[in-house]
């Protein structure tokens, strides 16, 4: 070490700029999290985006009748299931803006249905979330030989007569089911789904 | 003219230091040149499709009546321009070749062991291009928001929540909030997608070359039979640049034609999103990881710290991460102590060259377990998990068992051989 570098070592201005730099890049760093933070949105839930509540009115989800609240009729035992959204019975609001709102129905002869699914169940009618616990795909398939639903994105096939029971593919756990009423001819939610909606983190 | 600009710019001067830089010249080095070739063609397709593209997914009024998300209804509408289906094929197609290329350039990378020392770095720096050219594909695919093209997004975000402790923030921060429903969400990925990663991969495509350029190519192998001890090539100008043109111009034809004939990612025909979600498949790239997950069975799942270690997080992360993980260790761990100038022959390294083919055929065999539901809808014994599994297992081990014998006994004679006549080259 030479004398000017020994004499930069114990310099004071030397020790001022270095704690100028450690404070500026301190202080960067504290703000880039502030900034960074918006990074992740804020939620902001409009009413088409709230969750499903007890004594919403199921609607059709799409085709020529969507938006139409759903009668027993329209099903019939052996038909493909039929996606639904929860509407709001004062405000009329379709709920379709959060797909973990998106029910499933399906009917079978109510014989056929056990024990714990007839509970929840009218006139055979059977009512789930639709939203596949596996990656959250939409159960949206039917097969009717089997009597199953299908997600069509990995292949997990639910039993929804035997309370959604996963017979083949990889979901972990069944889909939720959701209790269901008649009033005035339509199908209508009676309580919160039986479980966690969707995949579970 | 020449000499106006010579005499301001001593355009001589950097033709002596940098453009007499001598190229080898094998078939197998233009592959790199094909990935940039794809990435320039990509970046120039690419400003054409922002000029029309509406990164929102608010309902807009097509001229049929239809209420779509604008973003789709933008696509469309390029679809509608004077050879803008073309183009915006020209530019999946693209994509395609690029990751392609950038693949197979890695493999001729690896099966010649040119990235030992003293090209450790360039070989990280180009793991990390095949890395973000993946991930830039992916961040597109939303881009036009039909239905396939979402649920395919939403089956990755799914795989990138299920990180545990922090895979959910990740994705969010990511896909801009929960996919799909957040209103941010396609703003997020268009700005990823047309600034960010490619202003990365510019930058990383940037130090690949210059690192290249300062280390010099590997001389192929027959550099050595002729002229040993000496860097054997053609100079960058005019002759490389000459090869290069007529590489970048047959690509251009070959894609043109490709994306002519077949319009990729028909979104007339998926529709817009529905609540009900169409049978996916992903692009072949990720289809390995696809197979995985179709065959790890549901129960492969337990709770650590609190977090839930899910058979998505161990099929969709892990597996992938544990083969990225041993290719950047690779050179740290297979290295020579001189630096290397001269390609190896595939026949000279059996081990490395079988557990390659090994690999390979491992994303063969994923990839065809990605198809389990088809076997099984077709009732071929393929759709059975444990079939899958053997398949998965036992035949990428034993093709490298096989590998390993066949060239140890069909080269190994030579090999000793030739063994003495190897320089000890050291600079």
């Amino acid at each position: 070490m030479n004398e000017r570098e020994a004499r930069l070592r114990s310099s004071r201005r030397r020790a001022v700029l270095k704690a100028a730099i450690g404070t500026g890049i301190g202080l960067s760093l504290v703000s880039a999290f502030y900034v960074g933070s918006s990074l992740r949105p804020r939620q902001v839930v409009t009413p088409d985006k709230e969750p499903l509540k007890p004594g919403d009115i199921l609607v059709f989800a799409q085709g020529s009748g969507q938006g139409k609240p759903i009668t027993p009729d329209d099903i019939k035992p052996g038909d493909p299931l039929i996606l639904a959204h929860p509407m709001d019975p004062q405000s009329k609001v379709v709920k379709s803006g959060d797909a973990k709102n998106t029910v499933l129905l399906v009917r079978y002869s109510p014989e056929e249905l056990d024990e714990e699914t007839r509970k929840n169940a009218v006139e055979g009618i059977v009512a789930y979330s639709a939203v596949c616990t596996h990656l959250g795909c939409i159960v949206s398939q039917w097969l009717p030989d089997r009597k199953v639903g299908l997600c069509p994105c990995h292949g997990g096939m639910y039993d929804f007569a035997h309370g959604a029971k996963v017979v083949s593919g990889p979901p972990p756990r069944p889909v939720p089911a959701l209790p269901i009423r008649l009033e005035g001819g339509q199908i209508v939610a009676a309580g919160e789904f039986t479980g966690p909606v969707g995949v579970e983190t | 003219m020449y000499q106006w600009l010579d005499e301001r710019l001593e355009i001589s001067r950097l033709y002596h230091k940098f453009l007499r830089k001598a190229f080898p010249v094998h078939h197998s080095f233009f592959l790199g040149e094909i990935t940039l070739f794809a990435f320039i063609t990509l970046v120039l397709t690419g400003i054409f499709l922002t000029l029309n593209y509406e990164p929102s997914i608010r309902p807009t009024e097509l001229p049929d009546g239809r209420t779509v998300p604008a973003a789709y209804a933008s696509v469309l509408y390029i679809d509608s321009l004077p050879f803008g289906a073309v183009i915006r094929s020209i530019h999946h197609w693209s994509a395609h070749i690029m990751i392609a290329a950038a693949f197979l350039h890695m493999l001729r990378v690896l099966l010649s062991g040119a990235y030992k020392k003293p090209r450790e770095l360039n070989w990280l720096v180009g793991l990390g291009l095949l890395g973000l050219a993946v991930v830039t594909a992916f961040t597109g695919y939303a881009l036009p928001y039909d239905n396939y093209a979402v649920t395919a997004t939403r089956i990755g975000y799914g795989i990138g929540a299920s990180i545990p402790w922090v895979g959910p923030t990740v994705a969010q921060i990511m896909f801009g909030g929960e996919f799909p429903g957040s209103e941010m969400a396609i703003p997020r990925l268009y700005s990823l997608h047309v600034l960010w990663l490619p202003l990365t991969l510019i930058a990383l495509i940037s130090l690949h070359m210059v690192i290249m350029i300062k280390q010099k190519h590997t001389q192929p192998k027959y550099a050595e039979r002729i002229a040993p001890g000496k860097i054997l090539g053609v100079p960058m100008y005019p002759q490389q640049l000459v090869m290069m043109s007529i590489v970048f111009l047959l690509y251009l034809a070959v894609v043109s034609f490709i994306g002519g004939v077949f319009i990729a990612h028909p979104i007339e025909a998926f529709g817009p999103p529905t609540p009900q979600t169409p049978a996916v498949k992903p692009d072949w790239y990720f289809l390995w990881i696809y197979g995985i997950l179709q065959v790890i069975p549901s129960e492969w799942q337990f709770r650590l710290f609190g977090a839930l270690i899910s058979p998505e997080f161990l099929g969709g992360v892990v597996v992938p991460g544990i083969l990225i993980l041993a290719a950047v260790l690779l050179p740290f761990v297979d290295t020579r102590s001189d630096k290397q100038r001269y390609l190896e022959l595939p026949s000279q390294h059996p081990l490395r060259t079988s557990v390659t083919l090994g690999v390979l055929v491992f994303f063969i065999m994923a990839t065809l377990a990605g198809y389990k539901i088809d076997f099984q809808q077709a009732g071929s014994p393929l759709g059975d998990n444990r079939v899958l599994w053997v398949l998965l297992l036992v035949v990428p081990a034993v093709t490298t068992l096989v590998s390993f014998v066949l060239i140890k006994n069909l080269y190994g004679a030579k090999n000793e051989a030739s063994g003495q006549l190897e320089p000890k080259a050291g600079d």
